[in-house]
């Protein structure tokens, strides 16, 4: 089985700074992480992987260069391949483009069997770029899921949980779903793929690479969505209130509180 | 300080980092104060191969030496030393085997070890024979195609835990030291049983119990070396162990040390943080001087020992005085920066003191290991 899972390098969500004149996310090498909801999506690719041998999986990142070294962590857990698109022309991209991009690229890969995404990025929080790659790749979709079985070479059943429900699908491959966060947690690294990782370099796509790219549905110039205007939020220190040396009954007392809150 | 560790060493150390600041550090209180075996932490070193780290690649390992070790104890005794000691006791069982097993023995042991399927014990101390090695009581009597073993061993790391244990017996009364025989001993072996459980001051998560063999019955081929090698399959094995023992004091050292600094930042008296004190100033620099020379003379050691050289006995026992010294006077002193606080079980630095008494007290209490260096010391001169 091909298992593709897309993987976004973004910034560690307390470190995140506005570039205000192009109003897009400075994205600085040091605090950028492998986005959380792609790592559950991993999680789920890793676990097909202990189970049927013949499964490989190939990572897909878009990203400047910068992001090659978060994308070498995923192979010290066990991904067979990644790959880097990266091209200039794709800064400012907004969810419709980079989908666009995305899906071209897994064209050029090759047949995939069963594309993962996590259900959105830490710092788009948009969550349709995964149904914009099915489109684009005209394969069925399922958002949001919380756990996957692979059922045999030809179908996968997908559960997907919300407050009351449970939802149970069986799609035919190849399909994409898109994981939601926190539905399974990435495991450690191992020392040897540590060691593989060491000198491991990912594979570089440009978009000169990519077959019949048009290249006006890319970049801010083709994206279909515009920043207006940043409000940046912070939080006061000055009205946070603490208190010391409390005693049970005024922990029991707040946790009451806080119980009713959420 | 920058050590100038391999690109390899760097990842083992961040990995066993990453496992005891993420996992160990979670546990450590709950187990230290309910006495519960690691074999959580255990199966996660395991699964990242840490546990091969020592282990010859030939026969599974990543094919380390006592420096690989000696990192990853480090960095778990940053945050529990009962866990460390769980893995280190472990190498202390395999280095017998590394060093004096034949090839069927590494062949059928050293692979398992290193995937972390069989925990490993070293059994050598009894009720009457400690430091004094050559008082062993337990005897080994061949009959046939089997030894047959009596007698007891106290005080052993990863009793009852572990699958193998190398078990030190004396075969001929007669030759003293040279009359004692190192022999593998399975778990499950007739005659071979646990006994009581210590219920110790500190390093509480790892199992320390008594041994007991009632006429076991242990297969010729279990037999280490040759007849009457015991002695020195003992003291080439510490040779290799006792800087594990100082990783451990430096881990304890350190991670006592990290309390201690962030505790004296967040924490005012007289409208200012402790840190500002020069009192408290100058005993986290003397904390710092100290950790910083104790882990220059332990990585030393461990280059040295791995770099081949053969006569490594005065350094590794000076690296394990020095450490495990360091280790009680720094936990000691971030019990005092932190008062009340660092007196009570709700923060993790009384432990530590207690954890760091341990290693001035085994693999060969400090007093023998200043024997041992100045007899080397007295000899080169």
């Amino acid at each position: 089985m091909k298992i593709l899972v897309c993987i976004k390098q973004v910034i560690n969500s307390d470190k995140i700074e506005y570039n205000a004149q192009t109003k897009t996310i400075k994205r600085s090498a040091q605090h950028l992480i492998n986005n959380p909801a792609d790592l559950s999506a991993l999680e789920f690719a890793l676990k097909i992987k202990d189970a049927y041998n013949d499964a490989y999986i190939t990572t897909l990142s878009m990203g400047p260069d910068e992001c090659k070294n978060k994308i070498k962590e995923l192979i010290e857990v066990g991904c067979d391949s990644c790959v880097l698109l990266t091209d200039k022309r794709l800064v400012g991209s907004d969810a419709y483009s980079t989908a666009y991009a995305l899906a071209k690229s897994i064209e050029k890969l090759g047949d995939f069997d069963l594309i993962l995404c996590g259900e959105s990025s830490l710092d788009g929080e948009t969550s349709i770029v995964p149904p914009q790659i099915a489109e684009y790749l005209n394969i069925p979709h399922i958002a949001s899921a919380s756990d996957i079985k692979v059922l045999d070479t030809q179908r996968i059943e997908v559960e997907r949980k919300l407050e009351n429900q449970l939802f149970r699908f069986e799609v035919k491959l190849p399909a994409l779903i898109s994981v939601k966060k926190d539905s399974a947690y990435l495991r450690l690294p191992k020392l040897s793929l540590m060691l593989k990782a060491l000198c491991y370099t990912p594979q570089i796509v440009n978009l000169a690479d990519l077959e019949n790219f048009d290249f006006s549905k890319v970049g801010i110039e083709g994206s279909k969505t515009l920043v207006n205007r940043f409000i940046e939020q912070s939080f006061d220190n000055n009205k946070c209130e603490i208190y010391e040396n409390i005693d049970d009954s005024q922990i029991e007392c707040i946790a009451n509180i806080v119980m009713r809150l959420i | 300080m920058e050590y100038f560790l391999s690109e390899e060493q760097k990842i083992i150390k961040k990995l066993a980092k990453r496992i005891s600041d993420e996992y160990v550090s979670k546990v450590a209180i709950k187990y230290d104060k309910e006495g519960i075996f690691p074999r959580d932490i255990l199966n996660l070193l395991a699964y990242t191969e840490l546990t091969g780290v020592y282990i010859p690649k030939e026969y599974g390992g990543f094919g380390g030496g006592v420096m690989e070790m000696c990192l990853v104890v480090e960095e778990l005794s940053r945050n529990c030393a009962g866990v460390a000691v769980s893995y280190a006791a472990t190498a202390l069982g395999a280095y017998p085997i590394i060093l004096y097993g034949n090839e069927e023995q590494k062949k059928k042991y050293l692979p398992k070890i290193a995937k972390g399927e069989l925990i490993a014990a070293f059994a050598l101390t009894e009720a009457d024979a400690g430091s004094d090695v050559s008082s062993i009581k337990t005897v080994a009597e061949k009959k046939g195609d089997y030894y047959i073993l009596n007698g007891s061993k106290h005080w052993i790391t990863n009793g009852g835990e572990a699958d193998i244990y190398v078990v030190f017996a004396v075969t001929d009364k007669s030759k003293g030291p040279r009359g004692i025989s190192a022999f593998i001993v399975e778990k499950g072996y007739e005659g071979f049983y646990c006994g009581k459980k210590e219920d110790k001051m500190g390093i509480r998560s790892s199992s320390t119990t008594e041994l007991i063999f009632e006429d076991c019955k242990v297969p010729r081929e279990n037999l280490l070396g040759r007849e009457g090698t015991g002695f020195i399959v003992a003291m080439k094995t510490f040779d290799r162990t006792r800087p594990g023992v100082a990783a451990m004091a430096v881990g304890i050292a350190q991670g006592a040390y990290e309390h201690a600094v962030r505790y004296a930042k967040e924490r005012f008296q007289f409208g200012q943080p402790l840190s500002s004190f020069q009192a408290i100033q100058h005993m986290l620099a003397d904390m710092y001087i100290n950790i910083e020379a104790a882990r220059s003379l332990l990585y030393s050691t461990c280059r040295m020992i791995d770099s081949g050289i053969k006569d490594f006995s005065k350094e590794s026992s000076a690296c394990k005085v020095f450490a495990s010294d360091v280790a009680m006077k720094v936990t000691t002193d971030a019990v005092q920066i932190m008062g009340g606080n660092g007196y009570v079980k709700d923060y993790p630095v009384e432990k530590m003191m207690r954890d760091a008494k341990v290693t001035q007290i085994f693999e060969g209490a400090n007093q023998i290991q200043r024997n041992i260096i100045a007899s080397e010391i007295i000899k080169e001169y």
